[in-house]
C-alpha cells in the first residue's frame, strides 16, 4: 500500500478515536444538559409574589413588613381585574342576578318594617318594590333588546322617588343600569356561551379545586383543601404559561377530511368582543408584572425543606437527608464485608475449581434483577432476619442499606479483589521477606498499594446504592413519612421519590422542575460523594508517598 | 471491625432515644397512594404527633402486607383476590373493604386525532390487534400506536374485564407502568391510543366517547360511563371506633375528605 | 503463591494496631501470633462467609420461588411458546418472546457500544497524554454514575419524542431507544476493562511494530488488539452482562409490547425485556399465584444466561492474563 493511503488511512482511525471520545462527552452533555437546565430551575427561577405568599404561609419564611406592602401594591392592581370580571358577570349571569333581585326586595322589606312605616306606606312600597324585581325579571330571561329597554327605563323612572334613597333598593338602579349597558353590547342569544367562556377565564385566571390559576383565589373566596391551588403562579415560566392561555384559545380543526386536525390559536378577545370583558384582554398582559412581581430567586432552602402536596410545593430535605443515611449505613456494611471478604478470597483461600464456581456464582448476581433484591430483603432481612434479633419486622433504613449492601457486594468484592491481585507480587515477597506476618504485610503493603482500585470500587457501589430504587422499595422508602428518628423507621429517599413522582401522581405532571429538581439533586449526591472519594484517594496517594 | 462496632454503638444509643410514637403505616396501590398522600397530608397537620408512612408498591404488595401485618391500611386499586383472601383468614387477618373513590378510566387519543367516539367493540378490536389503522374508525390513515397499562396493575384489569371481555390483547400493545407515562406517551405519538385514569385528562390528550358517553363526574359516578372501579382501602376488620385507623377510613365521608379526592383527580363517592 | 500455608503470625496484637510499628518481628507477637493465627483466620473466614453467603442467598432465594412454576407448568411451552398472559383466566406463561427481546436488545447495544469503545479505549491508552487521558477519563466514570431512573428520564421525555419526529417511527419507546440507552450504560465497563487489557500488553510489542514502520493504525490493528483480544472479548461479554440485567431503564425505554421482531432486524418495534417483566409485573402479582412464581422462573432463565456469560468473560479473561503473563 502507498505512503500516502496509509498516512491518511492511520489519521482517519486517530480522528475516529477521537470522535469516540467526542461523542462520549456528547451523549453526557445530552443526557445531564436538559435534566440539569430543568432541574436548576427548582431553585433557580422568578419568583413571584405568590411564590413569597407561600412561603410564608407553608414554611414560615418571609420579611413580613416588606411583603405586606408588596401584597397591598398587587391586589390594587388586581382589583381591576376583580371588577372587570364582575361588571361583565352582572350583565350575564342570569340566575346570580334573578337571585340578587329577589335578594334586595327581601332585604328591603325587613329594612321598611325595621323603620317603622306606616302600613299604607309599607304596602305601597312593597307592591312598587316588587313590581321592580319583576320587570328585572322579565328582562333577565328576555333575549328581546327592546323589553329589555323598556323594562329597564320603567325601573329607572323610579330612582329618584324619595322612599328609596338611602336604602338597599338602589341596589336595583345600579342593577339595572348595569345589566342594559351589558345587554346592548352582547348578543343576547348567547348567554350561555359567554358564561362557559367565562368561566374559562375565570379558572384560568382563579384557579379551581383541581389546578391553581394565575392570580390565585380571589380575597373573599373559599379556602381551598390543598396548598397547591390556593396560590397563583408562584413561577414567572408558569405565569406565563397561564397568560398565553388566557390570551389565546386553541382549537383542533379539520383542514382536510381524513387528515389529522390542526391546531388552531384564536385570540380569547374576539370571543369578548365589544364586551365589558374585552379590555380584560389588554391589562392583564400590561399588567402581569405589578400584579406578580417576579424577582429573580435563588432557592437554596430546596435541598432542605419539606414538601407539600405531593412535591408541588417545598424541597427534598428529607428526601436527601434518607439517601445520605442509607448511602453512609450501605457503605459501612459494603467496604469492609466487601474488603475483607476480597483480601481472604486471594491471600488465603486455595485457588482450585471450588474458588471458580464461587467466583462466578458472585458475578451472577449482576444478572439479577435489582426487584428481586427488594423482594429478598423484605422476605429475608425484614420477615426472617429481624424477629430473630429481636426487631420489629418492618421495612426501616437498616434493611434497605443491608439489602443494598448485598445488591452491591459482588461489586465490591470484584473490584477489591482484582486492586489487591494486581499489587506486584516483588512489593509482598519483599515484606514477607524483611520478616512481616502476612496479615502486616498485607495492611501495610498490599492494602495500601490495592487502595486506588479498592476505592473505584467504593465509586461504583456508591453510586449504585444511592441511585437504587426497586431494591428499597420493599425494604425501607415510603413516599411520605416523618423524619426517621432512627435508623428502624423508614425514610424517603431521592431515587425512590423520583420513581414515585414519575409513575404517581397527576400534580407531579405540572412541576416538572421540581420532578427533575430531584433527579438532579440525586446526581450532584453523587457526584460530590464520588469527587470526596477521590480527593480521600490522592490524599492517601500523598500520605503513601510521605513515608 | 472497629466501624461495625462504633455503628453498633451508634445504634443502641440511636435507638435508645427513639420514642415510641403513634403510627399509622399505609402501604399498597399507586393509583390510590395519591389519595392516600393527600389524607395523610392532612392528617399530619391535624395529629401532630401522629406518624403517618405511605408506600406505593402496588395492589399486590399491599395484600401482601396487610396479611403479614406490615401495615393498619392496604390501599388497593382493585378488590382483594381470593386467594389473598384465603391467606389472610389462615393467617387470622379478616380484610374489610372501604370504598374510598371512583375512579374513570378514560379512553384517550392524540388531540389532533378526529375521531372522538369509539364503541368498546371497536377499542376491543384496536387492542386485540385486529384494527390497525385510525381510517378503519373513520380517521385519518395513520397506524394505531396502542398503549396499555402493565398486565398486573388495577387499571388494565379494570380495562380488560370491562372492555375487552376477557379477550386477549394482541402482541404489538405497548405496556407503560404509570398513568403519567401513558399520558406522555399518548400526548407525544399521533396515532397513540391509550387510557389513563380521569384525573389525567388535561388539554394535551382528547378523550373519547366510549359507546356515546363522554366520561365526566356526572356519568362515572352514576355508572353510566362504561369503564369506572371503585378504589378501596382494606383493614384487618373493621377499625376500632374513634381509632386514628377509623379516622382515615372514614375520612373521605367528610366535606374536607371529599375535597381532597376531588383535587386529587378522582371522584368523590357522594355529591357534596 | 496462593497455595502457601501461614507460616507467620496474624493475630490479635498485630489486628489492634497495625501501621504503626516497623516491619521486625518480636518475639512476643510471634508467641501470640501463634495462638492467634488460627483465631485469626477463622474471624476472616467468617466475616467472607457471611457476605458470600448472604450472595448466594439471593441465587439460592431466586431458584426456590421458582420451584412451585417449573412443578406445576413444566419447561416446554415456558421456553418456546411466544403467549405471555399472566393475568387470563386461562394463564399462559409462555417466556420465549421475553428472552428473545433480552437478547436481541443487548446484542444491538453491543453493536453500538463495542466499535465505541474500543475506539475510545485505544484513544486512552495509545494515543493521548496522560494528562488528556485524567481529563477524559472522568466523563467516563460520571457516565457510570449516573442513576438509572435519569437515564429513564432521558429515555422517555427526550429520546422518544425526537425519534418519532426525526425519523418518523410510530413509536418512540422501541428496541432502538432502549439499545442505544443501553449502550451508553454499557461503555463505561467496556472502556475500562478493554482499556486495561490494551495498556497491560505493554510497549515491547509495540515498540517492536513501529520500529518495522508500521502506522498507529496498523500497530493497533494488527499487533495490539489481536494481542489483546481476549481482554477485549471479555469487555464485550461482561458489557454484556450489564446490558443483560439492566432493568427500569428498559422497562421505560422499549415499550414492553410482548412480540419479536417482524422483520428480525426492524428496531423500531417495541419489544420487551426479562428484567422489565420482572420489575413491572412483580409488585402487582399476587403472592402464591403461579403469576409470581413465573416471574421467578424467568428471573432463573436470566440467571443462568449471566452465568454462561460470565464463564465465558472468565475464560477469556483468564486467557488474557495467561498471555500478558507470558511476554
Amino acid at each position: 500500500m502507498n505512503l500516502g493511503v496509509r498516512r491518511t488511512l492511520d489519521r482517519v482511525f486517530t480522528g475516529l478515536a477521537g470522535a469516540s471520545i467526542v461523542l462520549l462527552t456528547l451523549v453526557l452533555i445530552a443526557v445531564l444538559g436538559p435534566m440539569v437546565y430543568r432541574g436548576s430551575s427548582a431553585v433557580l427561577f422568578q419568583g413571584t409574589v405568590e411564590f413569597r405568599k407561600m412561603q410564608r404561609d407553608l414554611f414560615r419564611r418571609a420579611d413580613r413588613t416588606a411583603l405586606a406592602a408588596e401584597i397591598a401594591e398587587t391586589d390594587q392592581a388586581r382589583q381591576v381585574v376583580y371588577e372587570m370580571i364582575d361588571r361583565f358577570r352582572k350583565g350575564i349571569d342570569i340566575e346570580a342576578m334573578s337571585s340578587e333581585a329577589r335578594q334586595i326586595n327581601r332585604e328591603y322589606g325587613r329594612e321598611l318594617r325595621h323603620n317603622d312605616a306606616s302600613a299604607d306606606e309599607y304596602t305601597e312600597a312593597r307592591e312598587v318594590a316588587r313590581t321592580i324585581r319583576d320587570l328585572l325579571q322579565e328582562a333577565f330571561r328576555s333575549q328581546d333588546i327592546e323589553l329589555i329597554r323598556r323594562n329597564v327605563a320603567e325601573v329607572l323612572a323610579r330612582k329618584d322617588e324619595a322612599r328609596f334613597t338611602g336604602t338597599v333598593a338602589e341596589r336595583y338602579f345600579v342593577m339595572a343600569a348595569d345589566f342594559l349597558e351589558a345587554a346592548e353590547h352582547i348578543d343576547l342569544s348567547h348567554y350561555h356561551d359567554y358564561l362557559v367562556a367565562l368561566d374559562e377565564v375565570e379558572v384560568i385566571l382563579f384557579g379551581s379545586i383541581e389546578r391553581p390559576g394565575l392570580l390565585g383565589p380571589r380575597p373573599n373566596q373559599a379556602a381551598r383543601p390543598l396548598a397547591m391551588s390556593s396560590y397563583g403562579a408562584t413561577r414567572w415560566d408558569q405565569a406565563q404559561a397561564l397568560l398565553d392561555r388566557l390570551l389565546w384559545a386553541e382549537r383542533w380543526v379539520e383542514q382536510e377530511p381524513g387528515q389529522p386536525l390542526v391546531k388552531q390559536r384564536s385570540p380569547r378577545a374576539e370571543l369578548f368582543h365589544d364586551t365589558a370583558l374585552e379590555p380584560l384582554f389588554t391589562y392583564v398582559p400590561q399588567n402581569l408584572n405589578e400584579m406578580l412581581r417576579p424577582r429573580f430567586t435563588v432557592y437554596w432552602q430546596f435541598f432542605l425543606d419539606d414538601n407539600f402536596d405531593s412535591h408541588y410545593f417545598g424541597g427534598v430535605g428529607p428526601e436527601l437527608l434518607g439517601t445520605l443515611l442509607i448511602t453512609v449505613l450501605g457503605m459501612l456494611f459494603v467496604i469492609p464485608l466487601g474488603v475483607i471478604s476480597a483480601a481472604y478470597l486471594v491471600e488465603c483461600a486455595s485457588e482450585g475449581p471450588a474458588m471458580r464456581i464461587l467466583r462466578m456464582s458472585i458475578n451472577t448476581l449482576a444478572g439479577v434483577p435489582s426487584i428481586v433484591f427488594g423482594l429478598f430483603g423484605l422476605a429475608f432481612f425484614v420477615l426472617f432476619l429481624f424477629p430473630k434479633l429481636g426487631f420489629e419486622p418492618k421495612a426501616c433504613i437498616l434493611a434497605a442499606s443491608l439489602t443494598l449492601a448485598v445488591l452491591t457486594l459482588p461489586v465490591m468484592i470484584r473490584a477489591s479483589e482484582e486492586a489487591i491481585r494486581t499489587v506486584p507480587r516483588s512489593y509482598k515477597e519483599g515484606s514477607l521477606a524483611l520478616g512481616a506476618s502476612k496479615f502486616r504485610t498485607f495492611v501495610i503493603v498490599t492494602f495500601p498499594a490495592a487502595l486506588p482500585g479498592i476505592l473505584t470500587g467504593v465509586i461504583l457501589s456508591l453510586s449504585r446504592i444511592a441511585g437504587e430504587t426497586a431494591p428499597i422499595l420493599f425494604t425501607g422508602a415510603v413516599s411520605m413519612g416523618p423524619i426517621p428518628k432512627s435508623i428502624f423507621d423508614p425514610t424517603r429517599t431521592l431515587s425512590y421519590g423520583s420513581y414515585d413522582m414519575a409513575v404517581g401522581d397527576r400534580l407531579a405532571m405540572m412541576v416538572p422542575h421540581n420532578q427533575y429538581g430531584m433527579v438532579v439533586t440525586l446526581i450532584l449526591l453523587i457526584l460530590v460523594l464520588n469527587a470526596l472519594a477521590v480527593v480521600l484517594r490522592s490524599r492517601v496517594f500523598k500520605k503513601l508517598k510521605g513515608h | 471491625m472497629e466501624k461495625l462496632l462504633i455503628i453498633a454503638v451508634v445504634l443502641s444509643l440511636v435507638t435508645g432515644m427513639a420514642v415510641q410514637a403513634e403510627t399509622l403505616q399505609i402501604d399498597g396501590s399507586t393509583t390510590v397512594g395519591p389519595i392516600a398522600d393527600a389524607f395523610a397530608e392532612y392528617f399530619k397537620k391535624v395529629y401532630p404527633d401522629l406518624d403517618i408512612t405511605v408506600k406505593k408498591t402496588g395492589s399486590g404488595d399491599g395484600a401482601a402486607a396487610l396479611v403479614d401485618g406490615r401495615c393498619d391500611i392496604a390501599t388497593m386499586s382493585r378488590f382483594m383476590k381470593d386467594k389473598e383472601f384465603k391467606d389472610a383468614v389462615a393467617n387470622n387477618v379478616v380484610p374489610v373493604a372501604h370504598v374510598v373513590a371512583i375512579d374513570g378510566v378514560c379512553v384517550v387519543v392524540h388531540p389532533s386525532n378526529p375521531v372522538s367516539a369509539l364503541t368498546r367493540a371497536q377499542i376491543r378490536d384496536i387492542y386485540a390487534g385486529k384494527i390497525t389503522n385510525w381510517s378503519h374508525v373513520g380517521g385519518p390513515s395513520l397506524p394505531i400506536v396502542v398503549i396499555s397499562r402493565d398486565t398486573s396493575s388495577g387499571t388494565y384489569e379494570t380495562f380488560e374485564s370491562l372492555v375487552m371481555a376477557k379477550q386477549a390483547m394482541g402482541s404489538g400493545v405497548e405496556y407503560v407502568n404509570a398513568n403519567p407515562q401513558a399520558h406522555a406517551r399518548v400526548k407525544t405519538t399521533q396515532g397513540a391510543i391509550g387510557y389513563v385514569g380521569i384525573g389525567f385528562l388535561d388539554k394535551d390528550v382528547k378523550a373519547v366517547k366510549v359507546d356515546q358517553v363522554a366520561p365526566s363526574r356526572q356519568t362515572i359516578v352514576t355508572g353510566v360511563y362504561p369503564v369506572a372501579r371503585p378504589l378501596f382501602l382494606f383493614t384487618n376488620g373493621y377499625p376500632k371506633l374513634g381509632s386514628v385507623v377509623h379516622k382515615f377510613c372514614t375520612f373521605y365521608l367528610t366535606e374536607k375528605g371529599q375535597e381532597l379526592v376531588e383535587a386529587k383527580g378522582f371522584i368523590p363517592l357522594t355529591a357534596y | 503463591m496462593d497455595s502457601e500455608s501461614p507460616t507467620l503470625t496474624l493475630g490479635p496484637t498485630a489486628e489492634r494496631r497495625p501501621a504503626r510499628g516497623g516491619l521486625a518481628l518480636t518475639p512476643g507477637e510471634d508467641l501470640l501470633g501463634f495462638v492467634g493465627s488460627y483465631l485469626g483466620r477463622a474471624l476472616l473466614f467468617l466475616i467472607t462467609g457471611t457476605s458470600v453467603l448472604a450472595v448466594l442467598l439471593i441465587l439460592f432465594f431466586v431458584v426456590a420461588r421458582s420451584i412451585p412454576f417449573f412443578r406445576d407448568f413444566g419447561i416446554g411451552e415456558f421456553l418456546t411458546s411466544q403467549s405471555w398472559r399472566p393475568t387470563a383466566d386461562e394463564p399462559t406463561f409462555g417466556a420465549l418472546t421475553l428472552i428473545v427481546g433480552s437478547l436481541y436488545v443487548s446484542i444491538a447495544a453491543l453493536l453500538f457500544a463495542v466499535p465505541v469503545g474500543i475506539l475510545a479505549a485505544v484513544f486512552l491508552s495509545d494515543i493521548v497524554s496522560w494528562k488528556i487521558r485524567d481529563i477524559v477519563k472522568p466523563v467516563v466514570e460520571i457516565l457510570a454514575a449516573i442513576p438509572s431512573v435519569a437515564y429513564g428520564f432521558f429515555a422517555v421525555l427526550v429520546l422518544a419524542p425526537w425519534m418519532q419526529s426525526q425519523f418518523g417511527f410510530s413509536t418512540g419507546t422501541n428496541a432502538l431507544n432502549a439499545s442505544v440507552i443501553l449502550a451508553v450504560m454499557a461503555l463505561p465497563t467496556i472502556i475500562s476493562v478493554a482499556e486495561d487489557a490494551i495498556s497491560a500488553l505493554g510497549r515491547e510489542l509495540r515498540e517492536a511494530s513501529y520500529s518495522l514502520g508500521a502506522t498507529r493504525l496498523e500497530t493497533m490493528v494488527k499487533v495490539v488488539i489481536p494481542a489483546a483480544h481476549s481482554g477485549i472479548i471479555a469487555a464485550v461479554v461482561l458489557g454484556m452482562m450489564r446490558a443483560i440485567g439492566e432493568t427500569m431503564v428498559v422497562w421505560m425505554a422499549s415499550g414492553n409490547a410482548t412480540q419479536i421482531p417482524h422483520p428480525w432486524w426492524d428496531l423500531s418495534q417495541s419489544i420487551r425485556t426479562m428484567t422489565a417483566t420482572i420489575a413491572g409485573e412483580m409488585g402487582e402479582a399476587p403472592e402464591g399465584m403461579p403469576h409470581r412464581s413465573a416471574l421467578f422462573a424467568v428471573g432463573v432463565v436470566l440467571l443462568l444466561m449471566t452465568f454462561v456469560l460470565n464463564i465465558v468473560s472468565e475464560y477469556f479473561l483468564s486467557r488474557a492474563r495467561k498471555a500478558t503473563g507470558k511476554s
